[in-house]
């Protein structure tokens, strides 16, 4: 004999699960308030634009792959950004957020809201891949600047010309820099708090504070023209 | 009460935290503020930290939109082809599971090895041994 099980409101207004194990009536079960506040809506009532990422996620992890199409429309962009600033070639950029999107499908099942914000949940995905990536380059780092597509100063106004002069110069201090430490970089440029961004880059907030102050001697020194302290 | 900061300490904050005030913590930023107020010094390395934040975010490449456009609608049609995600797996892993057999397995072998009974009284070729050995049998 099979047994039956459904949702109902009861009489004092509390959501309970009917479980029917026998002809002779319903056993009636109260369900954990926890469990009910995470009952989702069917697929076709749910507004998924209004959803906050965690819900998004729990509804991709049952298959909805609508909610996963929004959460896509909501971080693509930063995703994408993220891998450019970490590997500097917009190819590859593209071919790791990709990925990056891909794996947080996968795995939407496994995210858990209350050990991490999806948006750290993601940018440990895309760093881990991107720092990956960079690691299996060929000896000779990729031309990070010329990836950049920087403009020649060319002739123009003093000052047109030194603003592009300090661009170039941090160009070409981004391609320097490590890409742990350009990692750290992209993070605090997307405003991340120090906490949220030591958890992406899987490092210690004292680790994360060594790699800013690093990246941070070393753009300015450049961007004075000369070599860090 | 906040402890007076130094301008060394100013310095590094500004290095790990960045030239804006509001994103450090509240009593390092009463601090800071405090020290702003005094140290033309300190006024000086917060211009200086002011003006590489904003040369950095202008040098950081930005994504062009035609490439987020692309990505979005790569990934929608791999979601489109990929199965289901996987549900999260319950217990313990596998790797785990096959150690805690091995290692009972070894306790196992252990515990009968030296818990076991002597088998020399049932040995069953006892008796042919010791008459073997009354009729000087060289065996």
């Amino acid at each position: 004999m099979g047994s039956f099980a459904s949702l109902r409101i009861s009489d004092k207004g509390l959501l309970v699960r009917t479980l029917s194990l026998t002809p002779a009536g319903p056993a009636v079960l109260p369900v954990d308030r926890t469990d009910a506040s995470r009952i989702a809506p069917p697929p076709l009532a749910r507004d998924r634009a209004a959803a906050t990422d965690a819900d998004l996620m729990a509804w991709a992890a049952s298959g909805d792959r609508l909610a996963f199409d929004a959460i896509v429309g909501r971080h693509a962009e930063r995703v994408l950004r993220v891998a450019l600033r970490v590997l500097g070639d917009p190819a590859e950029a593209e071919e790791v957020a990709q990925e990056a999107l891909l794996r947080a499908w996968r795995n939407a099942a496994v995210f858990d809201p209350r050990r991490a914000s999806f948006t750290t949940w993601l940018h440990r995905i895309v760093l881990n891949l991107a720092i990956d990536c960079t690691r299996r380059r060929p000896a000779a780092p990729a031309d990070l600047a010329a990836a950049l597509d920087i403009a020649d100063p060319g002739p123009g106004p003093e000052g047109l010309l030194a603003a592009a002069e300090d661009q170039a110069r941090l160009h070409r201090a981004l391609a320097e820099l490590p890409p742990r430490q350009r990692a750290a970089i992209a993070l605090a440029s997307e405003g991340m708090d120090a906490a949220e961004a030591a958890a992406a880059l899987s490092v210690s907030r004292r680790a994360l504070e060594g790699l800013l102050r690093r990246a941070r001697r070393l753009l300015g020194a450049r961007l004075r023209g000369g070599e860090p302290e | 009460m906040t402890t007076a900061m130094r301008p060394d300490r100013f310095a590094r904050r500004l290095e790990t935290d960045g030239p804006d005030l509001a994103t450090w913590p509240a009593t390092e930023r009463a601090a800071a503020e405090a020290l702003l107020a005094t140290s033309p010094e300190a006024r000086r390395r917060l211009d200086a930290a002011m003006r590489l934040a904003r040369a950095v975010e202008a040098a950081l490449p930005r994504p062009d939109p035609a490439a987020t456009a692309r990505l979005r609608a790569a990934v929608a049609a791999r979601i489109a082809r990929e199965p289901l995600p996987a549900p999260p797996r319950r217990g313990f892993s596998p790797v785990f599971q096959a150690s805690i057999g091995a290692l009972a397995a070894a306790v196992t072998c252990a515990a009968w090895l030296v818990f076991a009974p002597p088998v020399s009284g049932s040995d069953p070729l006892a008796p042919l041994l010791q008459a073997a050995a009354l009729v000087g049998d060289p065996l």
